[in-house]
Order: C-alpha cells, then sequence, then structure tokens
C-alpha cells in the first residue's frame, strides 16, 4: 500500500514490531513523524483499527522522542490514553510526539496520533531514562 | 524474506496452556485475519461467578510479542489489557456487546520474558448505563506485571454487531 512521500521504513524491528509493521517515519523541519499504513490485520471484524495496535505504535513514537530530545534510551512506567475517533483498515496513521520535562532519570512525554480526517488519540506518557553509557541497540527500533 | 508481515492465518502453537484455558476463536470462520487473531494466540478461562477468576485471559509470550530486549512488548501488554476492559468487563458486567475504550491508563511495573504464562484479570469499578469502569492486572504467577484502569463506552441499543468471539478446547 502506498507510502506518503518523504517516509522511509524503519529498519531494525523485531518481535512484536517486526509482526505489525512495516512502519515509517519522516523527518522534516526537524520534526519526526511515524507512519503506517493500516490492514486488516491491525483492525477487528469492523474494521476498526485495535486499540491496542494505536497505543503500541504511539508508545513507540514517544519512546523515539525521548532517544532525539534527551539521547537517552527508555522504557515506558505509565501511559495514558484518550481514545478519541476510530480510524479504519486503508488510513494512513501518523505519530508525533515530544518530551515535555525531564531530569536525570524521569522523562514526561506528550504523543498524539492522526488519521486522514481527524485526531483518533492522545497520550501522556512517563518513561524512566536508562543509564547513558547503555549502548543503543540497532535502530533503536521500539 | 521474512512472513513477518504475511496475513496468512497463524499455525496454532502449542502454548501449553494451563488446565482450564481455551483457546479464543476471534476468527470464526472468516477468512481475513484480524488483530487479535494476528498476535494471538490468546487464552481464556471462565471461574465461579463473583470471584477473581470468574473472566481470565491468557498468553504464552513469544518471540513475537517480544521488544529488542527480549521481554514482553508494552503493546502486547496494552493490547491484551485492552480486550480484557471490553471483553472481561463486560462478561463481568453481563453485557453482550462492542464496548469501544474511551480512555485507558497502563502502568508497566515488571517485565514478562518470552516463555512466561501471562494472566489478566479484571474488576468492574462500576457500569452506569454508558460506561464501564474497569481495573485490569497482568500477572505472571504471583507477580504483577501490568496495572491497568480502563473506562469503555456502553453504545445505546444494540452497539455494532462483532461476531462474537467464541472458546474452542483446542485448535483445529
Amino acid at each position: 500500500m502506498a507510502v506518503p512521500d518523504g517516509f522511509v521504513e524503519v529498519a531494525g524491528l523485531s518481535g512484536f514490531a517486526l509482526a505489525n509493521g512495516p512502519w515509517y517515519e519522516r523527518e522534516r523541519d526537524d520534526v519526526m513523524v511515524r507512519g503506517f499504513r493500516a490492514e486488516a490485520r491491525h483492525a477487528n471484524t469492523l474494521g476498526i483499527v485495535h486499540g491496542g495496535m494505536l497505543a503500541a505504535f504511539l508508545d513507540s513514537a514517544m519512546g523515539m522522542a525521548v532517544w532525539r530530545g534527551l539521547g537517552r534510551r527508555s522504557v515506558s512506567l505509565r501511559l495514558t490514553f484518550d481514545y478519541l475517533l476510530p480510524v479504519r483498515v486503508g488510513d494512513w496513521i501518523e505519530a508525533t510526539a515530544e518530551v515535555v520535562a525531564s531530569d536525570g532519570t524521569l522523562a514526561q512525554a506528550r504523543g498524539r496520533l492522526r488519521g486522514p480526517r481527524h485526531e483518533v488519540l492522545t497520550a501522556a506518557g512517563n518513561f524512566a531514562l536508562l543509564k547513558p553509557d547503555r549502548p543503543p541497540r540497532a535502530g533503536q527500533a521500539r | 524474506m521474512d512472513n513477518a508481515h504475511s496475513p496468512t492465518v497463524p499455525a496454532v502453537e502449542d502454548d501449553a496452556a494451563p488446565p482450564g484455558f481455551r483457546l479464543i476463536d476471534f476468527r470464526r470462520d472468516r477468512v481475513e485475519v484480524t488483530f487479535n487473531t494476528h498476535i494471538g494466540n490468546l487464552w481464556a478461562k471462565r471461574g465461579e461467578k463473583g470471584t477473581a477468576d470468574e473472566f481470565v485471559m491468557g498468553l504464552r509470550v513469544r518471540d513475537k510479542h517480544c521488544n529488542p530486549a527480549g521481554t514482553l512488548h508494552g503493546g502486547m501488554m496494552m493490547t491484551m489489557a485492552d480486550l480484557i476492559g471490553g471483553m472481561g468487563a463486560g462478561t463481568l458486567a453481563g453485557i453482550r456487546k462492542f464496548l469501544p475504550t474511551v480512555s485507558m491508563t497502563f502502568d508497566f511495573v515488571a517485565p514478562a520474558r518470552a516463555g512466561d504464562w501471562v494472566e489478566g484479570r479484571c474488576e468492574v469499578v462500576r457500569a452506569t448505563r454508558s460506561l464501564l469502569f474497569s481495573h485490569i492486572y497482568l500477572t505472571v504467577g504471583a507477580e504483577k506485571i501490568l496495572r491497568a484502569s480502563a473506562i469503555c463506552k456502553i453504545p445505546s441499543g444494540d452497539g455494532p454487531s462483532f461476531g462474537k468471539a467464541k472458546l474452542v478446547d483446542r485448535p483445529e
């Protein structure tokens, strides 16, 4: 299925992310956007994309924002999601995220997911920062 | 070429589910593979009404459920909790329809690893005419790995027909 201009496939995915990919990224004006095309295997029988899939995808974008903003790997501690409107099979879905606060051990981030017609999901997250000397994994894929 | 994105029906693996758990057949007889089937297997056990085991969902953690660190991916935990917030809490509240998720909060308190057997249980906090509030815990043995709080919408009328999942004793 078609991928919008400028998006490249995220390399190095494994496990859950690989099984539910491909996922794409585009960096423009220092803003990173993650996207994926919803397929039947992301949805329920009504053709509505599963809330778990959307949460997983936005979590990955938020973790990436922590990595880009702070240069630190992290693990999710607490995530809160508000589901606004459904998205359907065939929709191109984009995630953006930003770090809003951090100290040496914790980062707080916000994330938004948009579909072609409307905003889909908003999130607030708390992330535990891993030790800076831990080497990044290939591609930082989550 | 890997086959990870292929929409073929995944082979049902022997998850060595503990006694009492039955496979949740989300597919019924449909051809297309939906998310719940794609990420499976998911298992369920029904216990005595009013007990903590009235509805239990089970998952044997596979590599395909994991993150690069080799532990159960947060997305998979959230997916399981989301399902329990709808199916499980709906079952406990006696609501037999599709319950769209309005809001969820997840606390990731411990990791799980490939091979672990994960169980999920829920508690109905309150059901109003239009909303269902629930708590969900995922556990490995006695250890909690995820705490979730969910609000689902209860659609008026019958809501959209969802083709209810059924429990099967053994995969065909």
